[in-house]
């Protein structure tokens, strides 16, 4: 492990392939997946729908239920131990405090039936020893920083009483009061009006940035990657097909199927961002391939991709490609 | 809140008087005269005229119906033909009997329905899940009568371990209660714990799948603290509903079983009525009844709204 602790990896999967009972044997629903988060830093998690990337984020966290879920191999590194390997009273003492999580629906992730002040103690008086006066003194500097006003107010409301983007921010909050080590944020933004998207996504970026948090974004929004990801890794059909820098990703992509992405480039705030210059969309699970898991949609496609599982490669330092054709000459593609 | 309780009692209004209208008709619609019953071995026809004119029995049905019905507006049931008795006195008198057994019930209903609903689900597709789910089923379609008399024959009339029929109220003797509630609590409570197991263990089951249960696992909460804070205050709000119902069609229907263990609430008191023809008693007892049965009804929205936050203030 590097020493350095603004480049250590906190969370480092390797080799993740993940099953699902009921699936076709030897079936793997995320197959070999390997990506590293830094302090400070942003990787981001790109695909589109049913590619795997909540069942990727969820293993992490240790709530993807097993069975039916079943790991097939490799390992979750946090800090350098093994997440796969420790029980379940360790994991959940993990979890919430150096490890926590932002879901995708504000509406429904917070508890209808309790307030916002007990939900957002409950996860401080879970991890820490103090007192329920001080955890409540801390819940209302929480919603300060996520920018709730009047927090005091906050603490006796219901859910039902905030906006979706209030509830995020309380999401926010929860997520960061214990100042974690990795946070994962599973589409943040995507349910939340398009207005208050960059708002919810620069919050998550500055609170994460202060605190020297590791961020795992998972997303399907290319405008939010250009704003935010220092790395990003691309997936498709629960395969990570390119991985590397923002810088390299952005300027030199080498997948066929990262580079249709790009062409579909949306400015950040927009709702035109699905990807609409790749035809066709990710088939169903059962429905992929046996070779490259993009041959179906991928203009260059040929019999041996079709036949055989491309190799993840470093076609450059920090930039990993799983494509027979890599690197691809694409001055005129990429114009287009 | 006050707005639903006032619109829910404005309701009742023309709720009682169908119920009542109905229940008036279908009661004259009866063969049989209670005057022939009443005046006796004799049969006097003077007396019987006599008493058909205190009654005002040669009215058209629906003039009688108007004549009750002003007389119970102002707190009048008028008087049992049978035994002269005032119809509200008995009434007043019998409550207390069936609601004690009715709260009974209800308690040993929710002490093994609430459990074994949250442990089938916890616990879904295991063997403690089917266990339940078979003794519910079996709790369902054993009938009551049965399940009473066999309990009779075995902890009454074999063991002598408790009485086999009787009431003795709560207040003055509650060990004598209990000794006399116990078999006819579970054998009406055992048929309700069923029907409350497995609203319990769907609803259970639907909010253990919800956003709000992932993000309390999220916290690293204990499983306990998921299931007994996040997950049951939510799953209990439609269980509350229906405790609540189930309490109302408890005072109206304990009625085979109050006639199986001899116990002389209002079950008793309306299946006497009926045989008798004593037309009063009836429309009061069935009155009372469905007041009662409004009454819960309303009780179960107002607990509905008392438990769910999103729906206070409105
Ligand atoms: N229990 C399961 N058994 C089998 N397949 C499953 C199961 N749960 C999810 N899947 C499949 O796994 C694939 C990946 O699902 P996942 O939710 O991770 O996608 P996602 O990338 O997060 O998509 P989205 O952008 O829509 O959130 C989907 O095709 C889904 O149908
Ligand atoms: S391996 Fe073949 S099918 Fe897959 S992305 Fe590369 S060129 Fe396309
Ligand atoms: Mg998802």
């Amino acid at each position: 492990m590097p020493t350095d602790p603004t480049s250590a990896g906190v969370l480092r999967v390797e080799d993740l392939s993940i099953t699902f009972d009921g699936l076709p044997d030897g079936f793997r629903l995320v197959d070999s997946v390997s990506f590293e988060v830094r302090a400070g830093r942003t990787l981001c998690l790109v695909g589109e729908s049913g590619c795997g990337k909540s069942i990727l984020s969820l293993s992490v966290m240790g709530l993807l239920a097993r069975p039916p879920a079943r790991i097939a191999s490799g390992r979750v590194l946090f800090e350098g131990r093994d997440l796969l390997t420790l029980d379940a009273a360790a994991m959940a003492d993990l979890r919430g405090d150096r490890i926590t999580m932002i879901f995708q629906e504000p509406m429904t992730s917070l508890n209808p039936a309790l307030t916002i002040g007990d939900q957002l103690t409950e996860v401080i008086l879970r991890h820490r020893a103090v007192s329920a006066a001080e955890a409540s003194r801390q819940a209302v500097a929480m919603l300060q920083q996520v920018r709730i006003p009047a927090p005091e107010s906050r603490l006796a409301a219901y859910p039902h009483q905030m906006s979706g983007g209030m509830r995020q921010r309380v999401m926010i909050a929860m997520a960061l009061a214990n100042q974690p080590r990795l946070i994962i944020a599973d589409e943040p933004t995507t349910a939340l009006d398009v207005t208050i998207q960059a708002q919810i996504l620069r919050l998550i970026r500055d609170l994460q940035r202060t605190n020297g948090s590791a961020l795992l974004l998972v997303t399907h929004d290319l405008g939010v990657v250009a704003e935010v990801a220092d790395d990003v890794a691309v997936m498709y059909a629960g395969r990570i097909v390119e991985h590397g820098s923002a810088t390299s990703l952005f300027s030199d992509p080498q997948h066929p199927y990262t580079i249709g992405l790009m062409g579909s480039l949306p400015s950040l705030g927009t709702r035109q961002s699905r990807l609409a210059s790749i035809p066709g969309a990710v088939p169903p699970p059962s429905q992929w391939p046996v070779g490259c898991r993009f041959s179906t949609r991928c203009p260059f496609a040929d019999a041996r991709c079709r036949a055989e599982v491309p190799e993840a490669r470093e076609i450059a330092p920090g930039h990993i490609v799983a494509c027979f054709k890599a690197p691809i000459e694409l001055q005129a593609e990429s114009a287009a | 809140m006050l707005k639903l309780i006032l619109n829910r009692l404005l309701i009742a209004i023309p709720t009682l008087l169908i119920v009542s209208l109905f229940v008036f008709a279908l009661q004259h619609a009866l063969p049989g005269d209670p005057f022939l019953v009443m005046a006796g071995e004799e049969r006097d026809p003077e007396a019987i005229a006599r008493l058909r004119a205190i009654y005002r029995m040669d009215d058209p049905i629906i003039m009688q119906y108007f004549a009750w019905l002003g007389q119970v507006v102002q707190g009048e049931f008028g008087r049992s033909l049978r035994t002269g008795e005032p119809v509200l006195g008995l009434i007043l008198q019998k409550l207390p009997v069936t609601i004690q057994l009715a709260a009974a019930s209800m308690l040993v209903a929710l002490a093994i329905g609430l459990p074994a609903g949250i442990i089938a689900a916890v616990r879904k597709g295991t063997a403690a899940d089917y266990t339940a789910s078979a003794i519910a089923l079996s709790g369902l379609s054993i009938p009551n009568f049965w399940l009473g008399i066999v309990m009779i024959l075995v902890f009454a009339v074999e063991l002598r371990w408790l009485p086999a029929s009787g009431y003795v109220p709560f207040f003055s003797d509650p060990l004598g209660a209990l000794e006399t509630l116990v078999m006819p609590a579970f054998v009406l409570g055992s048929g309700l714990a069923a029907f409350i197991m497995r609203h319990t263990r769907s609803a259970m089951l639907e909010v253990l799948r919800s956003d709000y249960v992932r993000t309390a696992r999220a916290k690293g909460l204990d499983e306990r603290v998921v299931i007994n804070k996040h997950a049951l205050r939510n799953a209990l709000i439609p269980v509350i509903t229906l405790s609540t119902i189930l309490f109302g069609e408890l005072l109206a229907g304990a009625v085979l079983t109050e006639q199986v263990f001899t116990i002389p609430g209002f079950g008793k008191l309306i299946v006497d009525a009926v045989f008798n023809r004593d037309y009063g008693v009836v429309q009061g007892v069935v009155l009372c009844t469905a007041v009662g049965f409004i009454g819960m009804n309303l009780l179960a929205d107002v607990l509905y709204i008392v438990v769910n936050p999103r729906l206070r203030g409105r």
